[in-house]
C-alpha cells in the first residue's frame, strides 16, 4: 500500500475508451433474457456479444485473446457497463489471473482465448464438505501414475458447474505433507468419465452451486497447472483476485442498481419517506468508494504490487457495498417484498452470500489481523 | 514534483511532527503553538501551491495534509500553507506578501451570500483570513481574538464583524468549483491521516498490552475490531486519494463530486475507526492525558467541517446532470 502519489490513468484516454464503448453499445442492443432462460445461459450470450466487440479481458495480453490494455481500462468499462444498464461483465478475471501466473505457455495459449471468448466456461472446484473456511483440510486425492493421476473425492458449492465445461480443480497429491506443499491444481474437463455434477438449489431458487463427485477420474499430467504441490499458492492467488470487485465484475452489477435508485430519487425527491434519500446517498457513496478503491488497487498493481492479503480489505468493502445496497433497494421498492418476491428480492437473498463465498467475512478479518496487522496468535 | 522530491518534502513534515507533535492535551500552550508554527514556516512550504503552475500537485498536497493529520500537531499547515495560497493562485495574485488563512462561518461552512459571523479557521501564524462568498468574491478580513475550538490542537480566531474588508478578487465559476473541491479534499485528507494513525497506534498497543496472560491482540474479538477499523481507513484512503487525483486531472464538476463522496465516506468511517481504536485502548483512552481524545476531537469536529454527512448524502442521492 503506497503512500506516494498514484497514477489513475490518462482521463482523456479512458474517456475515449468509454465513448468508443458507448458507441458500440448503441449499435449492439442489449440481449433480452428469454422466458425460462437460465441466467448463466443468458449471461453467456451477453459474454459472447461483448467479446465480439473486444470488450472482454481488456488487460489480458493480445496473444491470449485480450486487448493488451491496462487494468484501469477494465475498471472504466466495468463502471460504464453499470451506468449503461447492461448485464454484468463476465466474471473471469480471477481465473484468468490464475492461468496467467501459473499455467505453462502452452496452457495459456490453449485456454485463455477460449475462456475470454466465452467458448469455454470454467468453474472453481476448491471447497469440500469438510473443507470450507479451512481449505487446507481438503481430502480429495489425486494419485500419481506414470503420466496421469486418478482423482477421488467430493467438491461442494462449485458455482455453475452444470453450465461449465472445465473446472479449476484442487486436489492433494501428497497425503502426508502440510497443505502449502501437498496440494496441486488441475484443469478438469467435466465430461470425463467418473465425474458427476449434481446441482443444489440456492435460497433464491436459482440453481447456482453444485456438488461434484469424482470417482477415479483420470487427469493427464499435462492437465496439471504448475508444478506438483503449487496448488496452495495458486489457490491463494486465485482467491486474492476473486476478492477484488474489479476481477469479479461486481462493479457493473452494483452500478446498475445504484443508477436505478438514483433515478427513483430524482423522480420522487419530495415524496420519499424520511431518511430514504440519505440511504440512497449512502449507496452512491459506497459504490463510488468501491470504484475508487478498485482504481487504487489497480494503480498499485500497475506500479508492480502483486495481489496479496490486502484483497481481504477489498472483499469486506465489496460485501459492505452489496449488502447495504440490496437492503436499501428493498426499502425503496417495497413491492419487491410482496408475493413470491421479484428478481430484486432474489438478488437481495444472494447478497447475504457475499459474506460467505470467496472466504467468509470472519476469515477476511483473520487474514487482515494476521497478515496485514501482524497481530499475535492466540495461546 | 518528481517522486524523490515529494518524498523529501513529506519527510520534512514527518520530522517536524516528531519534534513538535504534542503527546498530551497539557502540552497545547500558546508558546508551543508558536514554536511549532515557526518551524513549519521555515520549511517554506507555502510556495507549494502559490505559483502557477503549482510546484506541487493537488494529490501531493493531499498526501501532505494526510501526513499532517497523523500527528497531533498545532501547526496550521492546512490554512496557511495549502488552502489560502491556492486561493491566491487561482486569483492570479502573486503580489501578496502576507500570510492569510481562510475564513469560514461559525458553523465551519463555506460562507454564503451575505456572510454572517466568521472565524479564521486554522489560524496559527496567519495575519489575515480570506473569505470566499457563494458568488466567488474573495475578500481579506482582519483577525480578532482567539476563539475556542473543541479540536484542541487547531487554532481558530474570531473575525470582527465591523472590521473593514479589502477586496482581493473574484473566482470565475469553474475556479470556484475547483476551490471548493480542493478545500474539501485537503480537509478530508487530514482526517484520513488522523484516523489511520490512531488505528495504527491501537494495533501497536494490542501487541504489547497483556491481559489473561496474553497480548490482547491475540483475541479474535480484538483482531476483528481492528480489522474492521483497517477496512474503514483503507476505504477513506482510496476515496480521498482518488478525489485528490481528480483535482489535477478531471473537470471541476467531476472533481467536486469526487470530493463530496470522499468527505461523506470519511465523515462516518474515520469516526468509526477512531471509536474502534479507543475501544482497544480501553480505560486509558478515556483520560485527559491520553492522546486518544485529541484524535477523537479532530475527527468528530472534522465530520461536520465544510459539509455534514446528511447534507452530502442528500445531494449525492440524485443523479448528476452531466452524465
Ligand atoms: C453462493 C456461493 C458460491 C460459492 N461458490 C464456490 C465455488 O464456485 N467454488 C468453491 O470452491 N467454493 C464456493 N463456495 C464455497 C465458499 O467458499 C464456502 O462456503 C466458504 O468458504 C465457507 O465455508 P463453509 O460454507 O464450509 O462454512 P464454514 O467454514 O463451516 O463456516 C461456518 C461459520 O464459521 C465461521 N468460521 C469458520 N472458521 C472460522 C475461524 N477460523 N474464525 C472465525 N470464524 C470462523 C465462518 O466465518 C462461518 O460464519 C461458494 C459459496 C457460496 C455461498
Amino acid at each position: 500500500m503506497t503512500d506516494t502519489p498514484l497514477d489513475f490513468g490518462d482521463p482523456a484516454d479512458l474517456d475515449r475508451l468509454r465513448r468508443e464503448f458507448r458507441a458500440w453499445l448503441a449499435e449492439h442492443p442489449l440481449p433480452e433474457r428469454q422466458s425460462g432462460e437460465p441466467v448463466p445461459v443468458f449471461l453467456r450470450r451477453w459474454h459472447r456479444l461483448l467479446h465480439s466487440g473486444g470488450w472482454v479481458g481488456l488487460d489480458v495480453p493480445e496473444r491470449y485473446g485480450g486487448r493488451g490494455l491496462t487494468a484501469l481500462h477494465q475498471v472504466a468499462i466495468s463502471d460504464e457497463l453499470g451506468a449503461c444498464r447492461a448485464p454484468g461483465v463476465p466474471r473471469i478475471g480471477y481465473l484468468a489471473h490464475a492461468l496467467l501466473e501459473f499455467g505453462s505457455e502452452e496452457q495459456r495459449l490453449r485456454f485463455l482465448p477460449r475462456m475470454l471468448a466465452g467458448d469455454e466456461v470454467w468453474c472453481q472446484g476448491f471447497s469440500e464438505p469438510g473443507a470450507g473456511s479451512d481449505l487446507a483440510g481438503m481430502s480429495t486425492f489425486a494419485e500419481r501414475h506414470d503420466d496421469h493421476y486418478t482423482v477421488r473425492g467430493q467438491k461442494l458449492w462449485t458455482s455453475y458447474a452444470q453450465y461449465s465445461g472445465l473446472c479449476l480443480l484442487l486436489a492433494r497429491t501428497d497425503r502426508a505433507a502440510p497443505a502449502h506443499k501437498s496440494i496441486s491444481a488441475f484443469v478438469l474437463p467435466l465430461d470425463r468419465p467418473g465425474v458427476t455434477v449434481r446441482p443444489l438449489r440456492a435460497a433464491n431458487g436459482d440453481d447456482e452451486f453444485c456438488e461434484l463427485f469424482l470417482d477415479d477420474v483420470r487427469i493427464e499430467e499435462s492437465e496439471r497447472i504448475g508444478a506438483e504441490g503449487v496448488g496452495w499458492a495458486l489457490a491463494m492467488t486465485t482467491v486474492s483476485y476473486e476478492r477484488n470487485a474489479l476481477d469479479t465484475g461486481h462493479i457493473s452489477k452494483y452500478g446498475l442498481l445504484v443508477e436505478r435508485l438514483r433515478r427513483h430519487a430524482a423522480e420522487h425527491q419530495g415524496g420519499l419517506p424520511d431518511g430514504l434519500l440519505s440511504r440512497i446517498g449512502r449507496c452512491v457513496v459506497d459504490y463510488e468508494v468501491l470504484v475508487a478503491h478498485a482504481r487504487r488497487r489497480t494503480a498499485e498493481r500497475l506500479a508492480g504490487q502483486v495481489a496479496g492479503p490486502e484483497s481481504s480489505v477489498d472483499k469486506l468493502l465489496m460485501t459492505r457495498t452489496e449488502q447495504r445496497l440490496y437492503d436499501t433497494a428493498l426499502e425503496v421498492f417495497p413491492a419487491e417484498l410482496s408475493g413470491e418476491g421479484g428478481e430484486l428480492f432474489g438478488d437481495y437473498l444472494y447478497s447475504r452470500a457475499a459474506s460467505v463465498y470467496g472466504g467468509t467475512s470472519q476469515i477476511q478479518r483473520n487474514i487482515i489481523a494476521k497478515r496485514i496487522l501482524h497481530l499475535p496468535s492466540n495461546g | 514534483m518528481d517522486r524523490e522530491e515529494f518524498v523529501l518534502v513529506r519527510d520534512m513534515v514527518r520530522s517536524l511532527a516528531t519534534r513538535f507533535g504534542v503527546t498530551s492535551a497539557d502540552e497545547v500552550k500558546p508558546s508551543t503553538r508558536t514554536a511549532a508554527q515557526q518551524a513549519l514556516d521555515e520549511l517554506g512550504l507555502a510556495d507549494l501551491r502559490r505559483t502557477s503552475p503549482p510546484a506541487a500537485t493537488a494529490q501531493e498536497c493531499a498526501l501532505l495534509a494526510e501526513e499532517h493529520g497523523r500527528h497531533p500537531l498545532t501547526t496550521s499547515l492546512l490554512g496557511t500553507v495549502l488552502l489560502a495560497p491556492e486561493l491566491l493562485r487561482l486569483l492570479g495574485d502573486d503580489t501578496s506578501r502576507s500570510t492569510p488563512t481562510i475564513a469560514l462561518t461559525r458553523e465551519l461552512r463555506f460562507p454564503g451570500r451575505t456572510p454572517p459571523d466568521l472565524v479564521a479557521w486554522d489560524s496559527e501564524g496567519a495575519d489575515s483570513a480570506l473569505r470566499v462568498t457563494a458568488e466567488g468574491a474573495v475578500t481579506r478580513v482582519r483577525l480578532g481574538s482567539a476563539a475556542p475550538s473543541t479540536d484542541l490542537v487547531r487554532s481558530v480566531r474570531a473575525v470582527p464583524s465591523d472590521a473593514p474588508v479589502e477586496v482581493v478578487g473574484r473566482l470565475d465559476p469553474p475556479d470556484l468549483l475547483r476551490w471548493q473541491a480542493y478545500a474539501l479534499v485537503v480537509v478530508t485528507a487530514e482526517l484520513v491521516g488522523a484516523a489511520g494513525s490512531f488505528v495504527e497506534q491501537a494495533v501497536e498497543y494490542a501487541r504489547v498490552r497483556r491481559q489473561y496472560g496474553q497480548a490482547i491482540g491475540s483475541f479474535q474479538a480484538v483482531q476483528h475490531l481492528l480489522a474492521d477499523a483497517t477496512v474503514l481507513v483503507e476505504a477513506c484512503t482510496s476515496v480521498t486519494r482518488y478525489a485528490a487525483w481528480c483535482l489535477d486531472n478531471e473537470p471541476p464538476e467531476r472533481a467536486l463530486t469526487a470530493a463530496r463522496v470522499a468527505k461523506a465516506e470519511v465523515n462516518s468511517s474515520a469516526l468509526e475507526a477512531v471509536y474502534a481504536g479507543m475501544q482497544v485502548f480501553g480505560g486509558i483512552a478515556q483520560t485527559w492525558e491520553h492522546i486518544a481524545h485529541l484524535y477523537l476531537r479532530k475527527v468528530r469536529l472534522g465530520a461536520t467541517l465544510l459539509a455534514t454527512t446528511d447534507e452530502l448524502l442528500a445531494a449525492l442521492a440524485v443523479p448528476e446532470v452531466t452524465r
